[in-house]
C-alpha cells in the first residue's frame, strides 16, 4: 500500500485549529480574492446579491466546520468584509 | 640488464597442468635471462627468501615471477624486491595460473606453450621498465561519513573518538536510519531506540563530529587524502540554532499528512519531527504539504507561535564545501515496494503490510502505542500469516539473493505478536530457516517449540480478500498438500534492495556497484570494507543485506581502516601516473575531455600550449593515453612502448 494512500491509525491524536468564518455581506464588493486564496477552498460566491448589488462569499455547504483559522481571507480582503473567529476546543483532522 | 625468472608450482594448481621443468629450461634461453628456477610455493616465506637470496647472489636487476594473478600476490613480490634492495617497479608478474593452468586444464601441452608466451611478454614489457618512486602528498586527516543510520553513526563515533574530525551527512531530518524504526532487536529483544538513541545523542554532542542532517552529498572531486566534497543542505525553513524543539508550532499547524517514518500508518503535521527521539531535535517544514509555497505565504500560524522566531519561509538551499581525506559510504537499504508483490495482494489490500510496517505497529512510540492493529479497521488481528522471501531468492522479481535478516525478524515478530495476543494464531511460510549468527538458531528454536507458531515450508501462490478477511493460498511442501488459510492480516518480508539514491551516489563517488545496486568491495573475503576506489570504505547494508550487529562490526572495521590511513601525515601514492611529452603535445585538449578525474589542464607557456597532469589527482587509468592522437601521453609503468612490445611478444611466432 503506497504510503500516501494509507489512512493513519492515530488521527484522533492530531488536532488542528478551527475557525468560524464571519462575513459582512453588505461590505463586500465581490472581488473574490478570499475565494481564490482560501487554502482549504471552502468559500464560494453566493447566488444572492447584497444591497450594493454584488455577489458575496458564502461557505460551501457541508464545509461549515472546515475553516482552519489561517486568517488569510481577513488578510487579503480589501474591504474588511470577512474574518474568522477562533473556535475553542479544536477539531480533529 | 640481468633478469631472474621464478616459476611457481602453486602446489598442484600450476604444476599439474603446465610442464614447469620444460618451461624453466625454455625460459632460461630467453635474452637477458641469467637465472631461471621453479619453486613449489613462491609466496611462502622460504620462497620469498629464495628470490631475495638469488637477487643478491647473482646481482639480478629485473625479476619475472610466473605465478598467480598480481592482484593476489603483486604486493607480496614487490616487497620481496624491496627487501633485496631492488626497485619494486622492476618486477613483472606472468599470470600462469588464472590465465593459463586454470582455464586450459584439458590441454596441458598448449597451456605450457602459452605459459612461455606469457613469460616472453612479461620480459618484453620489463625490458623498458624504469625504477619509480612513490609520490608523497600531504593528507587531510578528516573523514566524511555518508548516511546517519547505525553503520554511519558507529563509523563516525569510532573515527571521532580516534581524535579526527568527521563530517556526517544524513539526507533525512533526523539521524537513526531504519534502526530507529524498529521495535525490538533479535535475538536479545533489546529495545531498538533504547540502544540507538544514546549513540545518536553522542554524535550530536561530539566535539569532533560535524553533523549535517537534511543534507546530501552533491559532488566529490579529488582522490584519497584530498577529496573535495560539496554538501547540499536542503532548507528546513527552521533555523537549527534557534529551534528549541518545544512543539508549539505543531499544535497550531492545520495540515495533517501521513508520516513516512511511521510507514504512513501514523500521521504528522506539515511542520514536524519524524519521531520524538529525533536528533537533532529541530523541526522541519515539509513545503510540499504546507499551505504556503515559495511564492505565497498563506498561513503564518507556526511563525506566530514560534517563541524563538526560528521559522523562516525564505530559507534557501545552501552548498557547503569541505575537504576530507577518506570517505565511508553507509547509505543503507530500502525494501522492495509492496506494489511489486501483487501476488501477495501488495498494494491492493490494506491489511497486507510489510515487516517494517509491523515494526512501527509494535513500537511503543509508534502510531498505535505498540498495539498491533489492522490498517483497514484498527481491529487487533486474531491471526497473522507471515510470508518470507517475498521478492528475495526469487529470480522472477530480479532478486536471486537472500535478504538475510528476514528469518530472524519474522521469528521475533511471531514471538512479539504471541506475547501481545496469546490466543492469536501465527502461520509462517518459509523456504529455509537461515539463522546463522550468535544465538540466532537457539532463538528460532525457542519460538518454534514454545510459542505454538506454525512454520509451513513452502511458497504462497495467491492472497485474496473474502469479506473482511484475507485468504492465503499456498503449498506445504513437507506434506505435499495445498493449504488455504483465512487470516486477519498478512505480513510479507520484502526483499532488501539497494538504497534509492545509491546509484547516483556511486556515480558521484566513481565507485562500482553490482547488478543490484549494492556497493562493491575490492575482495569479498579479504578486503570486505574497502571500495575499489582507494580512500572510500563501505559500511552496513549499502554493501549487501546485513543485520545490526554485522553493520556495526563493518562500520568499526571501516573506521579502523580510516584511522590507519590517518596515522600518517602524508600519503604515498602509486607513481603510476600520466606523463606528457611536451615536445609531442599539440595542446588539442582531447585528453582533458577524456580524463574522468579532471586531472588534466591545458596550459600556455612560451607561446606553446600543452597538457599538464596533476599527479595527485591522476589515477593512472590510461584513458588519456588511449585518446591522444600524437602519442604524447604515457602512463608510467604502462608506457606505449612497454605495452606494444608486450603485445608484439605475444603475437610473435
Amino acid at each position: 500500500m503506497a504510503l500516501a494512500q494509507r489512512k493513519p491509525l492515530n488521527l484522533e491524536k492530531f488536532k488542528i485549529p478551527r475557525g468560524r468564518v464571519i462575513i459582512f455581506e453588505e461590505l463586500c464588493k465581490g472581488c473574490e480574492l478570499c475565494i481564490e486564496y482560501c487554502p482549504k477552498q471552502i468559500l464560494e460566491l453566493s447566488e444572492d446579491y447584497n444591497e450594493r448589488g454584488y455577489h458575496y462569499p458564502v461557505l460551501k455547504s457541508g464545509m461549515e466546520d472546515e475553516c482552519i483559522y489561517c486568517l488569510f481571507c481577513q488578510e487579503v480582503c480589501p474591504d474588511f468584509a470577512i474574518f474568522s473567529e477562533k473556535v475553542e476546543g479544536e477539531g480533529h483532522g | 640488464m640481468r633478469v631472474g625468472v621464478f616459476i611457481c608450482h602453486c602446489g598442484r594448481n600450476i604444476a599439474s597442468v603446465v610442464d614447469v621443468h620444460w618451461l624453466k629450461n625454455e625460459a632460461a634461453k630467453l635474452k637477458n635471462v641469467v637465472f631461471c628456477e621453479d619453486y613449489i610455493y613462491l609466496c611462502s616465506e622460504p620462497g620469498q627468501k629464495f628470490i631475495c637470496e638469488k637477487i643478491k647472489e647473482l646481482n639480478l636487476t629485473h625479476i619475472i615471477v610466473a605465478a598467480c594473478t598480481p592482484s593476489l600476490h603483486g604486493e607480496t613480490f614487490s616487497r620481496t624486491l624491496e627487501s633485496a634492495g631492488l626497485n619494486r617497479y622492476l618486477l613483472e608478474i606472468a599470470n600462469i595460473r588464472e590465465q593459463c593452468s586454470w582455464v586450459h586444464q584439458n590441454t596441458p601441452k598448449i597451456a605450457t606453450k602459452k605459459a612461455l608466451k606469457l613469460i616472453e611478454a612479461a620480459l618484453a614489457k620489463l625490458t623498458y621498465a624504469k625504477p619509480l618512486t612513490p609520490l608523497r602528498v600531504p593528507m587531510i586527516r578528516k573523514a566524511l561519513v555518508i548516511g546517519g543510520g547505525i553503520a554511519g553513526i558507529q563509523a563516525a563515533l569510532d573515527i571521532a573518538n580516534g581524535g579526527f574530525e568527521v563530517y556526517l551527512v544524513e539526507k533525512e531530518p533526523s539521524l537513526g536510519g531504519h534502526m530507529a524504526q524498529l521495535s525490538e532487536t533479535f535475538p536479545t529483544l533489546d529495545c531498538s531506540s533504547c540502544i540507538l538513541t544514546p549513540k545518536m545523542v553522542e554524535v550530536a554532542h561530539h566535539k569532533n563530529i560535524h553533523l549535517f542532517t537534511y543534507a546530501e552529498v552533491k559532488n566529490i572531486e579529488g582522490t584519497v587524502g584530498n577529496f573535495e566534497v560539496t554538501i547540499l543542505k536542503k532548507p528546513r525553513y527552521v533555523w537549527e540554532d534557534k529551534c528549541t524543539g518545544c512543539n508549539d508550532c505543531v499544535d497550531v499547524c492545520p495540515v495533517i499528512v501521513p508520516n513516512e517514518f511511521d510507514q504512513g500508518l501514523g500521521a504528522r503535521k506539515a511542520i514536524y519531527i519524524p519521531f520524538p527521539q529525533a536528533v537533532p531535535l529541530v523541526y522541519t517544514i515539509d513545503l510540499e504539504n504546507c499551505l504556503n509555497s515559495k511564492k505565497l505565504i498563506v498561513c503564518e500560524n507556526c511563525f506566530k507561535a514560534c517563541g524563538p522566531r526560528a521559522i523562516d519561509f525564505l530559507m534557501e538551499e545552501e552548498e557547503v564545501k569541505i575537504k576530507v581525506g577518506a570517505i565511508i559510504v553507509a547509505t543503507g537499504y530500502d525494501l522492495i515496494p509492496l506494489e511489486a508483490l501483487p501476488e501477495y495482494g501488495g498494494g491492493r489490500y490494506q491489511d497486507v503490510i510489510t515487516s517494517l510496517d509491523l515494526e512501527r505497529l509494535l513500537s511503543p512510540s509508534g502510531p498505535t502505542g505498540g498495539v498491533i492493529r489492522r490498517p483497514s479497521d484498527g481491529k487487533i488481528p486474531k491471526s497473522i500469516v507471515f510470508i518470507q522471501c517475498a521478492g528475495s531468492r526469487d529470480p522472477e522479481h530480479g532478486r536471486p539473493y537472500c535478504s538475510k535478516i528476514c528469518c530472524m525478524y519474522t521469528a521475533k515478530h511471531a514471538l512479539l505478536y504471541k506475547h501481545a495476543v496469546p490466543e492469536g494464531k501465527v502461520y509462517i511460510f518459509y523456504i529455509d530457516i537461515r539463522a546463522a549468527g550468535k544465538r540466532y538458531e537457539e532463538f528460532v528454536q525457542r519460538i518454534v517449540e514454545e510459542e505454538r507458531v506454525l512454520y509451513l515450508r513452502g511458497k504462497v501462490s495467491k492472497v485474496f480478500r473474502k469479506n473482511e478477511k484475507l485468504v492465503v493460498l499456498g503449498v506445504d511442501t513437507l506434506t505435499g498438500r495445498t493449504v488455504e488459510i483465512e487470516t486477519d492480516m498478512v505480513v510479507v518480508a520484502p526483499a532488501i534492495i539497494s538504497n534509492n539514491g545509491g546509484k547516483a551516489l556511486a556515480q558521484i563517488l566513481k565507485t562500482p556497484i553490482d547488478e543490484f545496486g549494492f556497493f562493491t568491495e575490492i575482495h569479498p573475503k579479504l578486503r570486505p570494507v574497502e571500495s575499489p576506489a582507494i580512500g572510500i570504505y563501505l559500511a552496513g547494508a549499502a554493501q549487501s543485506p546485513k543485520d545490526i550487529s554485522e553493520s556495526v562490526a563493518q562500520a568499526s572495521a571501516a573506521a579502523s581502516k580510516v584511522l590507519a590511513l590517518f596515522s600518517q601525515k602524508r600519503i604515498a601514492l602509486e607513481p603510476i601516473k600520466a606523463e606528457v611529452d611536451v615536445k609531442l603535445c599539440k595542446g588539442c585538449g582531447i585528453c582533458v575531455k577524456t580524463c574522468p578525474f579532471g586531472a588534466i589542464k591545458i596550459i600556455k607557456k612560451k607561446k606553446k600550449k600543452y597538457a599538464q597532469v596533476s599527479k595527485a589527482v591522476c589515477q593512472g587509468c590510461g584513458s588519456c593515453m588511449g585518446a591522444c592522437k600524437f602519442r604524447a601521453i604515457n602512463v608510467a609503468h604502462f608506457t606505449l612502448k612497454q605495452l606494444f612490445s608486450q603485445v608484439d611478444a605475444l603475437l610473435e611466432g
